[in-house]
């Protein structure tokens, strides 16, 4: 991709920009957020250790893409995390789901093979997102991409691991896989999609296409998918609202109410 | 005959060997000989110690996706990591020390949720606000790290290896926590009222902190066994009283009040005197009555129930 | 995947720099290695630098016993074996006006200066 000269105040190249950053630290951020839910909770100790590592460098790097939105003018980093409506977010909304039915400290249902697939899928096609974005006509996004970028070698060995040794054992373990994979496959089109700007923010350089990246996702799924005798579907469920456009599941109106509740009790205080 | 002769002689031997070797300072590993109730003790006392690390991310969990700012959030998800991480480290030096037994750490979660295996009396309690949040990360973990640098140097090699990796982490503990209270001390009324509330609420669990003085208050007490074989050097009191010199100037030094107005420091005596806290209640506490016990407890057993699918998949 | 459980030992080693030693770290429980292995890093070095990490099944380990770790008791009457069993040859070779060459002497001929290994 080739570097445009766009100064950042001009409209549409701006506007296409911060549609991307949006996506990009609204799907690390209640990714992270989800996973944090599961602190405490883990299938193992140890698992729970490492989890927590994970969802603290999403958290990490959703930080630093609502910081290239707070320098662009889009105010506070904190406030963008924490006051923003739901018809505000961006995320797709496979990331919005929640682990399981139930409160994380109720009676809850948390899916553990579920966590295991959606991040999995979500960690492969980030890895090919940063790749991509590598080389954004907007060098600070680029430059966050390459840092961002370091820490995903990690986070996709850990799910890989976990993705193939659960498809891999007993058959409980394999049909629990198996279910919370077609869930994730009916959503993944939230993730995969730009949203209703997804042209301008391909024209602006910003990032390749959608399909393009899709191609190379499926391309890094298929051999572990051959390994477990699973098939990538041709084509992939519509997301009837991706999220991308802000319209959410309840999911998401009820974690953002829990993730600013302190936040809320005075917006002009110090924490 | 002969052979029982041998070996209470070997046995008075090892014996020998291994309190000269406690008393020199030398360290006493997994696989060495050690006394019965050198072990006992050592698994009583560690296995409560690490269970209530597990315990003790459960009140604070609370506030993990509650933290109001993602620097907080952060903040408190790597805290809480620690308590697991700590958890883990303990609970190793435990499953070693129980080998003999046949024991593994299958048995230590069942003992927990039997009610046999307890966990400290601070992580009964409830934690209501973003205030308790900070308040166990100041003060809860300050009486931890008084507490715990006191056994740096126990005799059992693993303990003591566990105890200087969780120290230190424990000093960041200490400041997060304070992070959160100098905000909260130095922000809004309602913030102020916050953190008063929050030490009201846990004074009294934090006298209980360090245990009673001595045996004659609750029936039972380990503390002469374990300074008798170097796991630590002071007495409940001793760590009582060095945690009210410590914290009690700071607590005061941000326009926070302790809720004990009979409480002074006496000179004479170099000591700290204060209202004793109820020890009935203590008991009740501990036996898992306390007011968050069973909620807690339960959570802890149903996350292991649901996620027993996922230990036997990888069993085989 | 592993016969025995889910709960098996494993020792963690890491080394903090290409340059340093490997070193002990902790040891953790783990369903199978590759688990292990993706779960030691962030268990017992998630606040420092690392460089490599070993990860090593405890039962493939041979440790010594409480009895056997008395096989290492030597006397302290080998200094044949070192240089300075040796340290009369200093005076030696003074006479035939030669500096002697020690240890820190051989050891300098690597080419580094002071300060520069690691």
């Amino acid at each position: 991709m080739k570097k445009i000269d766009f100064p950042p105040e001009e409209s549409m190249y701006r506007t296409a920009l911060v549609e991307l950053l949006y996506q990009l630290a609204d799907d690390d951020f209640i990714l992270a957020y989800r996973g944090s839910e599961w602190l405490g909770l883990a299938p193992h100790i140890e698992e729970d250790v490492a989890f927590s590592s994970i969802n603290q460098d999403m958290m990490g790097h959703a930080a630093m893409f609502y910081q290239l939105l707070e320098d662009l003018g889009e105010g506070d980093v904190d406030d963008l995390s924490h006051s923003r409506k739901t018809n505000e977010r961006k995320n797709g909304v496979l990331l919005e789901r929640v682990n399981g039915p139930g409160h994380y400290l109720g009676k809850h249902e948390f899916d553990w093979a579920y966590t295991v697939v959606r991040h999995y899928f979500y960690t492969q096609f980030k890895k090919v997102r940063m790749d991509s974005l590598k080389t954004s006509s907007y060098q600070p996004l680029a430059d966050v991409a390459v840092k961002v970028r370091m820490e995903i070698y990690y986070h996709l060995l850990h799910w890989k691991t976990w993705f193939l040794q659960l498809m891999q054992s007993n058959s409980d373990s394999r049909g629990r896989m198996e279910k919370a994979v077609q869930r994730v496959w009916d959503d993944v089109d939230s993730l995969l999609c730009y949203g209703p700007n997804g042209d301008d923010i391909v024209k602006a350089g910003l990032i390749e296409a959608e399909d393009k990246l899709l191609q190379r996702w499926k391309h890094f799924l298929t051999p572990v998918f051959e390994a477990v005798h699973l098939s990538i579907p041709e084509k992939l469920k519509p997301a009837a609202a991706s999220g991308r456009e802000g319209v959410h599941t309840k999911d998401l109106e009820e974690a953002l109410a829990v993730l600013s509740e302190v936040y809320y009790m005075d917006t002009t205080a110090s924490w | 005959m002969s052979d029982t002769v041998i070996n209470q002689q070997t046995e008075a031997e090892n014996y020998k060997r291994f309190m000269k070797k406690i008393e020199s300072g030398e360290k006493i590993e997994a696989d060495d000989w050690m006394p019965d109730d050198y072990r006992y003790t050592l698994i009583k006392l560690i296995s409560m110690h690490g269970i209530s690390e597990i315990m003790g991310a459960l009140p604070e969990k609370e506030w993990v996706p509650r933290a109001p700012s993602i620097k907080r959030k952060l903040g408190i998800m790597a805290k809480v990591q620690d308590e697991m991480g700590h958890g883990q480290l303990l609970l190793r030096v435990t499953e070693d020390l129980m080998k003999p037994t046949g024991k593994t750490r299958e048995d230590i979660m069942q003992d927990l949720f039997s009610g046999r295996l307890k966990f400290h009396n601070v992580f009964h309690m409830e934690a209501p606000t973003w205030g308790d949040a900070g308040l166990i990360g100041w003060l809860v973990d300050g009486a931890a790290i008084i507490s715990q640098t006191n056994m740096l140097h126990a005799s059992y090699g693993p303990y003591a290896r566990a105890l200087k990796r969780i120290c230190a982490e424990e000093v960041f503990h200490a400041q997060h926590g304070e992070a959160i209270i100098m905000a909260l001390a130095e922000g809004t009324e309602a913030q102020k009222t916050m953190v008063q509330e929050a030490v009201n609420r846990w004074w009294e669990s934090l006298l209980m902190f360090f245990g009673p003085a001595d045996a004659s208050t609750t029936g039972s007490s380990k503390q002469d066994t374990t300074i008798k074989y170097k796991i630590r050097s002071k007495t409940n009191e001793d760590l009582r009283q060095d945690f009210f010199s410590k914290y009690i100037p700071r607590v005061k030094s941000l326009g926070l009040t302790i809720p004990d107005e009979t409480m002074y420091f006496d000179k004479e005596q170099g000591l700290w005197v204060y209202r004793q806290p109820d020890w009935s209640k203590f008991k009740d506490i501990i036996r898992n009555k306390g007011p968050k016990s069973q909620e807690r407890l339960q959570l802890r057993i149903h996350s292991h129930s649901i996620n027993a699918w996922v230990r036997d998949a990888l069993s085989q | 995947m592993s016969a025995g459980g889910f709960y098996q030992e494993f020792e963690v080693f890491s080394k903090r720099t290409d340059s340093t030693p490997l070193q002990y770290q902790f040891s953790l429980l783990a369903p199978n290695q590759e688990l292990a292995f993706v779960m030691a890093q962030e268990n017992f070095m998630r606040r420092e630098p690392v460089a490599d990490i070993w990860i090593v099944k405890r039962t493939d380990i041979r440790k010594m016993t409480y009895e056997e770790k008395d096989t290492l008791a030597r006397l302290d009457n080998k200094d044949y074996r070192n240089a300075k069993g040796y340290g009369y040859l200093k005076k030696k070779w003074r006479k035939y006006e030669q500096n002697m060459l020690d240890e820190k002497e051989i050891l300098s001929w690597g080419g580094e200066k002071k300060g520069e290994k690691d």
